[in-house]
């Protein structure tokens, strides 16, 4: 599977408190005990960010009456940051006014609990919190995943292109996207059936996983096509994480057809650190097409690779065979 | 209004989580009476406004309901302070009967 955080779905559920009242953290502390939870706490509101940021928290509860930094502040600050926007808040408050709970919600609160507090409503708001939130990252995951290969889908690619483009762009690091398209795919299909066909994808997949690293991104693009955004990497490295993929591909034997071998092609682009990126993501993806097209043009099983100003790359370009 | 119960613990002494509660409360309950007497001498109210509104949220789930409910009537006292005689003698009265409330739980030391 891609970077996708299981572990984190099974782990004990961190609750964050942020409450400038020692009291309240006393009685959540003894009462929140028995829930499967690991509960923290911070006493203002610029602190309780700061930890949030830390901890990443499956929960918040935010009083809303804290000197300094109020609860409404705090709550527009954790929902302006990116890192903390979707950590679900449940507002405490003193305060039992409909103007407030309204504003809470506007302000992107799930909940609002009055104090003093019922504590089997308390608990019963923080399961109900805790659960919403982790299905809603189950969700969130899964709509990101390809059933069939089990890569990022399509539209999660253009999503992460544009965050490692803009990375790149940024702090100048090296990149390179690869275009990779599976040799007379449609033959495959059509001699052993589409389940021949839905293993050599699942199986290609495996090996592109297994011969990236964590930090790359792997997609399927369409049919039979993956597309590889490999951050901090030159286009030469590209190139040869590439032919690794391509070799393993060739020397993989099929379960359905052990005498027909699979070969893939490969269209690389990359820039190297601190070399100027001057194209828009989609026209660096398009670039890396065009090296593919040249390289099923040269005979399939190729990779074919050049630098993001047109150059080609330091390494030779055989063809194996 | 009667006079709430001083007795009136609404959590259970036997029960080992809610004597731990009982016993911070009370444990605490000398440090704020402390500071609502000064913050009454130094005429701070907002500092009396914001320990009044602590307790009515906190002393309940303590089990003390009616410590929660003497502040309420403090905050709302508070909040009604209109710069009359009447207002601060009404605010006044409620600091001195949320002290006297809170000082029959704490026992005296020997």
């Amino acid at each position: 599977m891609p970077d996708v955080n299981l572990t984190q779905l099974d782990a004990t559920p961190v609750v964050l408190l942020i409450d400038d009242s020692q009291f309240v953290h006393r009685l959540l502390d003894a009462r929140l005990r028995s829930e499967s939870i690991s509960l923290i706490g911070e006493h203002d509101g610029e602190a309780g960010l700061e930890r949030a940021i830390e901890e990443n928290p499956a929960l918040i509860l935010l009083d809303l009456d804290m000197p300094v930094m109020d609860g409404f502040e705090t709550l527009r600050a954790l929902k302006d940051e990116p890192r903390t926007r979707d950590i679900p808040i449940i507002v405490l408050s003193g305060m039992n006014s409909s103007q407030d709970k309204v504003t809470a919600f506007d302000l992107g609160a799930v909940d609002f609990v009055t104090k003093p507090f019922e504590l089997t409503e308390l608990r019963a708001r923080v399961r109900s919190s805790l659960k919403m939130s982790t299905l809603l990252q189950m969700l969130s995951q899964k709509a990101q995943i390809d059933g069939l290969s089990g890569l990022f889908n399509r539209a999660c690619f253009d999503e992460r292109l544009n965050g490692e483009y803009d990375r790149a762009v940024r702090h100048g690091h090296a990149m390179s996207i690869a275009m990779i398209d599976l040799d007379h795919f449609k033959s495959i299909n059509d001699t052993y059936g589409h389940p021949a066909g839905d293993a050599v994808i699942a199986g290609v997949a495996q090996i592109i996983l297994h011969e990236s690293r964590s930090s790359d991104i792997a997609c399927r693009y369409g049919g039979e096509e993956f597309v590889l955004i490999m951050p901090e990497t030159n286009p030469e490295q590209a190139y040869n994480l590439c032919q690794r993929i391509r070799e393993r591909c060739e020397t993989t034997i099929w379960a359905r057809h052990p005498n027909r071998a699979v070969t893939l092609s490969a269209g690389v682009v990359g820039a190297n650190e601190g070399s100027p990126i001057n194209c828009t993501p989609s026209a660096w993806v398009e670039m890396a097409d065009r090296n593919l097209y040249d390289a099923k043009q040269a005979g399939r099983n190729v990779v074919k690779a050049s630098h993001i100003d047109g150059s080609p790359i330091q390494v030779t370009q055989a063809k194996a065979g | 209004m009667n006079a709430p119960d001083p007795n009136a613990f609404s959590l259970d002494v036997n029960d080992p989580e809610d004597a731990e509660l009982i016993e911070y409360f009370l444990g605490e309950l000398p440090e704020k009476v402390s500071a609502i007497a000064s913050a009454l001498t130094g005429e701070d109210i907002k500092e009396l406004g914001r320990i009044a509104h602590q307790l009515k949220g906190a002393a309940p789930g303590f089990g003390f309901p009616a410590i929660g409910s003497a502040a309420d009537q403090l905050e709302g006292s508070i909040r009604e302070l209109d710069g009359t005689v009447a207002s601060m003698k009404s605010v006044q009265e409620e600091v001195e009967s949320l002290l006297s409330l809170c000082q029959s739980y704490i026992t005296p030391k020997s």
